[in-house]
């Protein structure tokens, strides 16, 4: 269980002020608003890569506030798949576990692309590899950054339910910032509207 | 904790280059007083130096113009044009600037020499040939500094010009678009031109006879400098010529860096080359300038074989491997290829081993500080910059004044001291090739490896490291070459016969007597070897060079 408790950000102006966020085993929650309201800081925030001006965060039981990202237990994808281009899909993979990477390919439907080079991925086939590395982390929590907002709409309805699935399949809770209310709904069991929430 | 590599690059950095520059500046300061006027009119009226400033500055001034006369039409036609086995041409045409300047020397001097077409007896020809011969070092700076922009510019911006009024001509285009565009790439390739001639060592003391530059006059007179109460004029001399060569590559460097940093982001590029045309009538000019490039490396080369042999009263050639062997086995003034050979590779990997790790370490430090700390930033920027704007034989100065004559008798035996000059001469460098790759590094990359897990060592080496690749191996072989081609400082170091490189081995043997007909084809086989060395590296180098804004490397 995640719990977020008066988290405070501020840039040039107040992005989140006292705001609380609680998540449940396996419950997938969605973050929605505006372009620029802060969304993405919140992940960043709650995964470590930026310092909050106050809060507190505790993950299953243990406070993570001041603990370095790689060491909080939380994954996260962005919203360009950030493949590394010197490895392959299997090099990828092998930077979250040396292990499964066929299993956790077929999971996400790539099976028999590990070598092939990150180069020759569409931009699906890129997030859906950025899924499976962060799965294959075993992450406590997984943040998603907006993944299918570059993606044709085909295709992100079809991820959209695939990411669903898998999720729901290995109880992993999850967090979905988008500015799209339709991918909110689709995808998560709650929805929270950040720019309702009053600084 | 966290910045600690930082802290030790900085101190390390500071320690090297600092450290025996200000212990030589205060040695010769000690043994001349303070006076600066006085080590001024030492240089004006001492008939070593007299009229010195003005043939350095003059053979600078006009090296700069015929490099870009030579360097402007080439880079024209390899950016605009198509032509087959283009990467080929591009690669001989930029060789001459990584070929060590001794190997020049040597190449243009078998051309220019008295077994050659023997024109250097005339001071009016060794003038224009020392003209030619910068210009042939130098002239791929100007196509590396104008040939990406004609090759990556937006073509859309030509073809809207064309239907404009003010672009129907060749000449309109040209002149509302490409000079404009061009000139600050010129402006830079002229800078380091000069700074490149201004400072040139062995091309002078080969290619002249009898004058000296600023550069080659302290080189020839640092054995005798720095002595309290034996020929202090020299002192005084090396302070003075120091002080001006320090002032005008300061200006030069620092025009250099505001017209780079200018020129940066200002040009629309386009990531996929434009579709070039051929042009028959470009070959007028690429086929002499391939001949320009490879003469003097042929002509080293092919010296090499070419043995006098006087029969009677008329000396014939022959063609052997007789110098060879002789370079080979060297002689009883001489050491073997070999011993030179293992000096300049020891060298080369010390150099490698320490340069690399900190000129790393110090561009990394100036791309974080840029995040936070602009000004900090800024500060080290210019700091890392700094000696640039000290020649080689300055360097070797600061080692051999600073530190050698500190403990004479321990120092004058330390083997590796010749690589700290080495050192000194490509920390700067190093960062130079660094700092841009790791400033277009995505942080998403690193971002991503954190929340993936990975501890800081693991993310250096299967992150970072592998995005790095090009510049580190082009940093790695760039030092390597500069390290093994160094003639300059180590000339002025080298104060032990066991310490001689392949490039002090040269000039060795080009010192003979030439009454011996191996002191040209033997200097011409060691230079042989380094040039072989050194295209090699470069070769490997180009296949991972990856710069479309331009620049030296």
């Amino acid at each position: 269980m995640l719990k977020c408790k008066a988290l405070s950000k501020k840039f040039e102006h107040i992005l989140f002020d006292n705001l609380d966020i609680f998540l449940e085993p396996g419950e997938i929650l969605a973050i929605i608003g505006p372009s620029g309201c802060g969304k993405t800081t919140l992940l960043r925030c709650i995964c470590g890569l930026e310092e909050l001006d106050s809060g507190y965060i505790e993950l299953n039981g243990e406070e993570i506030t001041n603990l370095k990202v790689e060491e909080r237990g939380i994954g996260m994808i962005f919203q360009k798949p950030v493949l590394y281009p010197h490895l392959s899909v299997s090099g990828n993979l092998a930077l979250a576990s040396k292990n499964k990477h066929s299993e956790a390919l077929t999971e996400v439907g790539l099976s028999g692309f590990e070598e092939r080079s990150v180069h020759k991925l569409s931009g699906g086939e890129g997030q859906r590899v950025a899924l499976a590395r962060a799965l294959l982390a075993n992450p406590k929590v997984l943040l998603l950054d907006e993944p299918f907002s570059a993606l044709d709409n085909k295709l992100s309805l079809k991820l959209i339910s695939d990411v669903r699935k898998l999720l729901k399949k290995r109880n992993c809770p999850s967090i979905l910032v988008t500015h799209n209310y339709k991918e909110a709904e689709l995808f998560s069991d709650r929805i929270i509207d950040i720019s309702l929430i009053e600084n | 904790m966290k910045n600690i590599g930082s802290f030790i690059a900085v101190f390390l950095y500071s320690g090297l280059i600092f450290i025996p520059l200000f212990l030589a500046l205060n040695r010769l300061i000690m043994v001349t007083g303070f006076y600066p006027s006085i080590w001024f009119n030492s240089l004006e009226n001492n008939y070593i130096s007299q009229d010195i400033l003005q043939f350095t500055l003059f053979q600078a001034i006009f090296s700069t113009i015929v490099t870009l006369m030579i360097g402007i039409p080439i880079a024209w036609m390899l950016g605009r044009y198509r032509w087959p086995l283009e990467s080929l041409i591009r690669t001989v045409l930029t060789l001459p600037f990584v070929i060590p300047s001794i190997i020049a020397a040597m190449g243009i001097l078998t051309i220019i020499g008295p077994h050659g077409i023997n024109i250097r007896a005339d001071e009016d020809t060794w003038w224009w040939t020392l003209i030619i011969a910068h210009a042939w070092f130098n002239m791929a700076l100007v196509i590396r500094f104008c040939e990406p922009i004609l090759t990556t510019l937006d073509p859309s911006l030509e073809e809207q010009l064309r239907l404009l009024p003010n672009g129907q001509t060749r000449i309109s285009r040209f002149r509302y678009l490409w000079a404009p565009l061009l000139v600050p790439s010129i402006t830079a390739a002229a800078c380091m031109t000069f700074v490149f001639s201004f400072t040139s060592f062995a091309l002078v003391r080969w290619i002249t006879v009898g004058n000296e530059s600023l550069e080659s006059m302290m080189a020839t007179i640092s054995s005798s400098a720095g002595i309290e109460g034996y020929m202090e004029f020299t002192s005084e001399m090396v302070l003075g010529a120091s002080i001006i060569q320090f002032l005008i590559l300061l200006i030069s460097l620092w025009i250099t860096s505001i017209i780079q940093r200018n020129r940066k982001s200002k040009i629309p590029q386009v990531n996929t080359k434009f579709v070039k045309t051929k042009n028959s009538m470009g070959w007028l000019i690429i086929v002499p300038a391939l001949i320009f490039a490879l003469l003097p490396i042929i002509s080293v080369f092919l010296g090499s074989f070419r043995i006098r042999e006087p029969v009677e009263n008329e000396i014939i050639f022959r063609w052997s491997f007789d110098a060879w062997v002789v370079a080979w086995r060297g002689s009883n003034s001489f050491p073997p290829l070999t011993d030179a050979l293992i000096n300049s590779i020891g060298y080369a990997i010390i150099t490698l081993c320490v340069s690399l790790p900190i000129g790393f370490s110090l561009a990394s430090t100036i791309s974080k500080l840029e995040e936070n700390h602009k000004f900090l930033s800024q500060v080290l920027d210019v700091f890392t910059m700094l000696p640039f704007a000290l020649s080689a034989a300055m360097v070797g100065l600061g080692v051999l004044l600073g530190i050698i004559k500190l403990d004479i008798g321990f120092l004058h035996n330390f083997w590796p001291l010749p690589a700290l000059a080495h050192i000194m001469l490509t920390v700067p460098f190093v960062v130079r090739i660094f700092l841009p790759a790791i400033r277009s590094l995505d942080p998403m990359y690193d971002e991503n490896a954190k929340v993936l897990g990975l501890k800081p060592w693991k993310r250096f080496f299967s992150v970072k490291l592998p995005l790095l690749k090009s510049s580190l191996i082009i940093s790695t072989i760039f030092t390597l070459a500069m390290s093994l081609g160094e003639f300059g400082a180590s000339f002025v170091v080298a104060r032990n016969s066991d310490w001689v490189t392949l490039p002090l081995l040269i000039d060795s043997w080009r010192s003979k007597p030439m009454k011996d007909p191996f002191t040209g084809p033997a200097s011409n086989v060691v230079a042989t070897v380094l040039m072989l060395i050194t295209i090699i590296l470069f070769l490997f180098a180009e296949r991972y060079r990856t710069n479309k804004e331009g620049g030296m490397f």
